[in-house]
C-alpha cells in the first residue's frame, strides 16, 4: 500500500479540506454532529460526488470512480451485516460478488475467520449474534476483498456505555494486525483519543487541526479544539495580558493573577487543563467551589469565579474544599495556552 | 398518580410477562373476557356448524320446513359422493385453478417489476403511483362492466387491434369460450396487480438500505444484490402478498360473472360462480353448504401451508 | 418524604427469578442509585415500588408503612422515563402543569406551583416553547419539572440520561445532582455508567442477577468492594485482579491467609525501574495516560496522571500503592487486610 491522498474543495457540508491521510494510518475524523465528517467518509466511499476538488488514492484521482470500484471497506454504524445469511455466506459475499473462484474463496473466507476467531460460528446465522461478533464480522467482510482503505462510520455509537471500553480495545488490535488505512468517524473524544494515531477535528464543515491525540490535546488549535477534547474539556477564562515588572501577568479579574510567558499586552482567553490544576494554599488564583464530583479514583471539582467558571479534576486522596468555599490553586505556567478573545485561535 | 400517562418502562428481566401481568391476573383476564370469547367463538362458529348439519341434508328453502328440522331429510354423506362425482363442480374447481396459476404469478412478476421501478426516485413518480393504484379501488362490478364493453366484438380491443392490423377485427372475445376465459383473466390482472405491487413495494422499501449499500461497496453487481439481499430479505412479505391473491382467486365473481355470466356454457365458471348459479338457480342448499365446506377446506389447507412457510421464513 | 424499604422482596416472572431476596433501605432525601448491568433486576425493582408488580414474596414499606395494597396511584410516587415521555404537541408549560390540571386543581394553585418547580429546575424561561425546540438537557429538567409538579413523596428515573452523548452527559449528572439537592425528595436512580452511578448517587446498590451485591456510599464501594464482582463493576479501567502468586513480587506487604487473589486499582498500580512486566499498550488520554500491562502471563492495567514517556515493549517494575491492595478469596469475597 502506497500512500493516498485526498483534497476536497469547497461544499455546503464542507469548506475547503486538505487531508492527507498515510498508508497504515489510523485517523480519526472527529466532531459534533453535523460538523461534516460523515459527509467526507461518505464521499470517499463515494456515495456523494465532491462538488468541486478531488479524492486522490494512491494519486490516482478517485472523481467519479463508482464506489463498487473504489476499493473502499465500510463499517456502518449498525454494522448492516447480512442477518438472513450465515456468517460465512456474509464473509464470502465480497468475493463472489467480484467472481473470485471457489477454491479461492473458501480459502480466504477460512484465514480471515481464523484471524478473526469467528471459525466456530461460521455456519450460524448472522442474527442473533452478539454485538462485538457482529463487529469482528462487519470488519472481516470487508477485510476479506483487501480493501485499499477502510470507514468506520460510528461503530461504537449504538453498543452499551460499559461495553465500549472493549470493543474499543477489540478494534484497534484488529486495526493492527491488518496494518490497513482505516479513517474513523466519531463523536467520542476518548475514542478518537484512545485509538487514532492522528485526530483531525473538525466543526462546521471546516478542519480545524490535525495532529496525533497528544498534539491536539496539548496544543489546541483553538478554543473548540480545546474544549472539544479532554474529558472535562479545556477550561477557558477571560483575562487580560499585563505587563508587569517581574513579567507577563494575566489578569482574570475575580480568579485572580497568574503569570504568563508570552503574550502581548490585551484581551485573552486564558486555558488550562483541568488535570494541571495544582491545589496550593498559596496559589495565584482562586475559585469558589460549587460542586464536588467524587468519581472513584478522581474527584472533578466545579468552580465559579464572577461569571467564570472552570472545573479541577483531581486525585481522589487530594483534600478538597467542600461546597461554597474558596479553591485557592496553582498553574504551571508552561500548561497554560492563551488564545485570541476576538477569533479565538491559538496565540 | 404517576406518569405513566404514554409509556411503559423500558427492558429488563422478564419485562414480557411483566407488562401483561402475573399469573394470577392473567387468570383473572381470563374469566372476565370468557363472555366475550364465547360470543366471538359462537360467531365465528355458528355458520360453519350450520354449514356441516345442511350438508348432510337434501333441504332446500322451497321444502317449505325450517332450516332446523332439516334433519328431517337426512341423508348423511350422499352430498359430498355427489359432489366427488360432479364435472361440473371438478370443471368450475380446475378452471379456478387455471386462473390462479396465470394470474396470480403474472401479478406477481408485474407488481415486483413496477416496485423495482418504484423503489428509487424519477420525475413524476407521485402522479404515476396514484394511477396505478387506481383499478384496485374500482369496484370489482364496475370493472367487470367496463371489461364488458372494452371486450365487445365492436368495442375498443377490436378497434385497436384494427388499427394496427390495417383492417377489420371482429374477434368475439367474449362468446368464443377461450377468449372468454382469456378476457376475464386480463380484467382480474387489471384490477388486481397494484395491490401486489402495494404489498411488494411496501416489503421492497423496508429492505435495509445499508445493507444494500454494503453489498455495493463489496462489489455486488445490481442483479446479484437483488437476488442475494433484496429477495431473501422480502421472503414474508412475499408469502403474504401471494397468499392473498391466491385466497381471492378462489373468490372471483363480481367481474366475471358481469362479464360473461360465467358463459359461454360453463367456460368461465369459476368455482363462486358454480356456488352462487346452484344456490340461486337450483335451490339445492344441502349441495351448495357440502360444495361450501369443500373450498373451506381447500382454502385452509393453502392457508396452513402459507403459515408454515411463513414461520420457515421467519425462523 | 419518604424512606424507601424491601423486606427480603423476591419477584420471579414465570421461571426468571428477577429480583431475589432484595433487602434495601433508601433513606428520606437520598440520592439512590441502582446499578448494575442489564436484566440485572434494576428496573423490576423501580416497577415494584411504583406499584405497577407485586412482590411474590416479602413487603416494600414506603415511610416504614407496608405498601403492598395501596394502589399505584395513591402511592404518590412519580417517575421519568427513558425517553421522558413529553407531549410533543403540547408547549413545556402544558406538559409541566398536565398532571395537575388533569387533577382538576385550583388554577391559581397550579400556576403557583409551575413557578416554584420551574425555578427550581430554571425551566422558566423556556416554558413557552414546544419539547421540539428544546435541547436534550432541556427536555431533561422539563420531564423532572413535571414529575414533581404534584409534589410526589419519591421520584424514580430510569437511566435518564443513557440517550445524551458523552460531553452532555458530564454537564447533566451534575445538574440533576443540583436538582436532586434542592428538590429536597427521594430519588431512585437506575443507571448501569459506573461514572455516573458514582458522580450522582450519595447511596448505591449494586445488582448482579437480581440479587444484591452490595450497598452504601460509591465512595465505600470504591474503596472496599465486598467482591470482585462489585470492584470490578465500579472504576475504569476496571480493578485488576491478579493470582496471589504475583502479590510478593509487587511488595504488598502481609496478606491475608485466605487470600486467593489481589486486587489493585489501575491509579494504585507503580510503574517504575524493573523488568518484571512489559508494556504492550501506551494509551494517552492528556491528563492521564493509561498503560496496558503484561505480568507473567496476567493482563494489567495501569493509569498514570499527565503524559509519562513510555513505549509500548519496554520492561518495567509494578509496585502497589502502601495500603491500597485489595484480597479476595477463592469465591471472589473482598478479605479485611490486617
Amino acid at each position: 500500500m502506497q500512500n493516498l491522498g485526498k483534497d476536497f474543495g469547497a461544499f455546503t457540508a464542507l469548506a475547503e479540506m486538505d487531508l492527507t491521510i498515510g498508508s497504515g494510518e489510523f485517523v480519526a475524523l472527529l466532531g459534533p454532529s453535523g460538523c461534516g465528517k460523515s459527509t467526507t467518509m461518505n464521499m470517499i466511499a463515494g456515495m456523494l460526488d465532491p462538488s468541486h476538488g478531488e479524492i486522490r488514492f494512491d494519486g490516482r484521482n478517485m472523481n467519479g470512480v463508482p464506489m463498487a470500484k473504489r476499493g473502499v471497506g465500510f463499517v456502518f454504524q449498525n454494522y448492516a451485516i447480512f442477518t438472513h445469511m450465515t456468517v460465512r455466506d456474509n464473509l464470502a459475499y465480497g468475493l463472489k460478488s467480484q467472481g473470485v473462484g471457489r477454491a479461492e474463496t473458501n480459502r480466504r473466507v477460512g484465514e480471515i475467520a481464523e484471524l478473526l476467531q469467528l471459525t466456530p460460528m461460521l455456519d450460524r446465522k448472522a442474527a442473533g449474534l452478539s454485538v462485538n461478533i457482529l463487529q469482528r464480522l462487519a470488519i472481516g467482510r470487508s477485510a476479506v476483498v483487501e480493501p485499499a482503505i477502510f470507514l468506520l462510520d460510528e461503530p461504537l455509537s449504538n453498543v452499551d456505555a460499559a461495553f465500549r471500553a472493549v470493543m474499543r480495545a477489540e478494534l484497534k488490535s484488529l486495526q493492527r494486525q491488518f496494518k490497513q488505512t482505516m479513517v474513523y468517524v466519531t463523536h467520542d473524544q476518548l475514542e478518537a483519543m484512545t485509538m487514532a494515531d492522528r485526530i483531525a477535528v473538525m466543526d462546521h464543515g471546516k478542519l480545524l487541526q490535525v495532529g496525533t491525540p497528544l498534539e491536539v490535546y496539548n496544543h489546541p488549535a483553538d478554543t473548540f479544539v480545546a474544549r472539544f477534547i479532554g474529558a472535562p474539556g479545556m477550561n477557558l477564562l477571560k483575562g487580560r495580558i499585563t505587563g508587569a515588572d517581574t513579567g507577563l501577568v494575566a489578569d482574570l479579574g475575580a480568579a485572580g493573577h497568574c503569570p504568563v510567558r508570552t503574550g502581548q499586552g490585551g484581551d485573552v482567553l486564558f486555558g488550562f487543563r483541568p488535570e494541571q490544576v495544582h491545589p496550593d494554599a498559596n496559589g495565584p488564583l482562586q475559585m469558589i467551589v460549587t460542586t464536588v464530583e467524587r468519581i472513584g479514583a478522581r474527584t472533578i471539582l466545579h468552580l465559579a469565579a464572577g461569571d467564570m467558571t472552570a472545573k479541577a479534576v483531581l486525585d481522589s486522596e487530594t483534600p478538597v474544599p467542600d461546597q461554597g468555599q474558596p479553591f485557592r490553586f496553582a498553574l504551571d505556567a508552561d500548561d497554560v495556552r492563551l488564545f485570541d478573545a476576538e477569533t479565538e485561535r491559538a496565540l | 398518580m404517576t406518569d405513566m400517562t404514554t409509556d411503559t418502562l423500558p427492558d429488563d428481566a422478564g419485562d414480557e410477562t411483566a407488562l401483561h401481568g402475573g399469573a394470577e391476573e392473567r387468570k383473572l383476564g381470563f374469566w372476565l373476557t370468557l363472555p366475550a370469547q364465547l360470543l366471538v367463538l359462537f360467531i365465528a362458529l355458528f355458520p360453519i356448524l350450520m354449514q356441516v348439519y345442511i350438508s348432510l341434508t337434501d333441504w332446500s328453502p322451497l321444502d317449505g320446513i325450517p332450516w332446523y328440522q332439516a334433519y328431517e331429510l337426512w341423508i348423511g354423506l350422499l352430498n359430498y359422493v355427489d359432489l366427488a362425482n360432479d364435472p361440473r363442480f371438478w370443471s368450475a374447481m380446475w378452471r379456478t385453478c387455471i386462473v390462479m396459476a396465470i394470474c396470480v404469478p403474472v401479478q406477481f412478476f408485474l407488481g415486483l417489476g413496477l416496485a423495482i421501478l418504484f423503489v428509487d426516485d424519477f420525475r413524476g413518480k407521485r402522479v404515476l403511483y396514484s394511477t396505478i393504484l387506481v383499478p384496485m379501488m374500482v369496484v370489482p362490478a364496475v370493472a367487470g362492466y367496463m371489461f364488458f364493453m372494452l371486450f365487445q366484438s365492436g368495442g375498443p380491443v377490436n378497434d385497436i387491434l384494427s388499427f394496427f392490423a390495417g383492417r377489420p377485427v371482429t374477434i368475439a372475445w367474449l362468446s368464443d369460450p377461450d377468449l372468454a376465459l382469456f378476457a376475464t383473466i386480463v380484467s382480474d390482472i387489471w384490477q388486481w396487480t397494484p395491490l401486489m405491487f402495494l404489498i411488494l413495494l411496501a416489503g421492497m422499501v423496508s429492505v435495509p438500505q445499508d445493507q444494500q449499500m454494503a453489498a455495493v461497496l463489496l462489489g455486488a453487481s445490481w442483479t446479484r444484490r437483488f437476488f442475494t439481499i433484496v429477495l431473501p430479505r422480502m421472503k414474508t412479505i412475499i408469502i403474504i402478498a401471494i397468499a392473498i391473491r391466491v385466497i381471492e382467486n378462489f373468490k372471483v365473481f363480481d367481474n366475471f360473472y358481469i362479464m360473461t355470466g360465467g358463459g359461454p356454457g360453463v367456460a368461465t365458471e369459476t368455482i363462486s360462480i358454480y356456488i352462487y348459479k346452484v344456490t340461486q338457480q337450483e335451490l339445492i342448499w344441502g349441495y351448495v353448504a357440502a360444495i361450501a365446506l369443500a373450498i373451506l377446506i381447500t382454502l385452509s389447507v393453502v392457508s396452513a401451508l402459507a403459515i408454515k412457510k411463513l414461520r420457515g421464513a421467519q425462523q | 418524604m419518604a424512606s424507601i424499604s424491601f423486606r427480603n422482596v423476591t419477584k420471579r416472572f414465570g421461571d426468571i427469578v428477577a429480583v431475589d431476596d432484595v433487602s434495601l433501605d433508601i433513606r428520606d432525601n437520598a440520592f439512590f442509585c441502582l446499578f448494575g448491568p442489564p436484566l440485572s433486576g434494576k428496573s423490576t425493582i423501580l416497577k415494584l415500588i411504583l406499584g405497577l408488580e407485586q412482590p411474590d414474596e416479602g413487603e416494600i414499606l414506603i415511610d416504614g408503612r407496608p405498601v403492598t395494597h395501596v394502589s399505584p396511584a395513591k402511592r404518590n410516587v412519580a417517575m421519568v422515563f427513558q425517553n421522558l415521555a413529553l407531549f410533543p404537541h403540547m408547549s413545556a408549560l402544558d406538559n409541566v402543569r398536565f398532571p395537575l390540571v388533569e387533577r382538576r386543581e385550583d388554577p391559581a394553585r397550579i400556576a403557583a406551583r409551575v413557578a416554584e418547580v420551574s425555578e427550581k429546575l430554571h425551566i422558566g424561561h423556556i416554558l413557552h416553547k414546544p419539547p421540539a425546540q428544546l435541547s436534550g438537557g432541556e427536555r431533561q429538567r422539563v420531564a423532572i419539572a413535571r414529575a414533581l409538579v404534584r409534589d410526589p413523596v419519591a421520584y424514580l428515573m430510569d437511566d435518564p440520561i443513557s440517550a445524551l452523548d458523552a460531553r452532555l452527559r458530564e454537564e447533566t449528572r451534575v445538574e440533576l445532582r443540583r436538582i436532586q439537592r434542592e428538590m429536597g425528595k427521594t430519588l431512585v436512580y437506575v443507571t448501569h455508567d459506573q461514572e455516573e452511578a458514582m458522580s450522582v448517587a450519595d447511596g448505591m446498590a449494586v445488582f448482579e442477577n437480581g440479587k444484591v451485591r452490595q450497598t452504601g456510599t460509591p465512595e465505600d464501594l470504591y474503596r472496599s468492594p465486598n467482591s470482585t464482582y462489585v470492584a470490578g463493576m465500579l472504576g475504569s479501567p476496571a480493578m485488576n485482579v491478579v493470582p496471589m502468586g504475583l502479590a510478593p513480587r509487587m511488595q504488598v506487604g502481609t496478606a491475608p491467609d485466605r487470600a486467593e487473589s489481589l486486587g489493585v486499582r489501575p491509579e494504585n498500580l507503580r510503574v517504575g525501574e524493573g523488568d518484571m512486566a512489559e508494556i504492550v499498550e501506551v494509551e494517552p488520554l492528556g491528563g492521564f495516560t493509561t498503560l496496558g500491562l503484561t505480568f507473567e502471563g496476567t493482563d494489567l492495567r495501569a493509569t498514570l496522571r499527565g503524559q509519562p514517556k513510555f513505549t509500548a515493549g519496554q520492561k518495567v517494575g509494578l509496585t502497589v500503592d502502601s495500603g491500597r491492595a485489595h484480597f479476595f478469596d477463592a469465591g471472589g469475597a473482598a478479605i479485611a487486610a490486617h
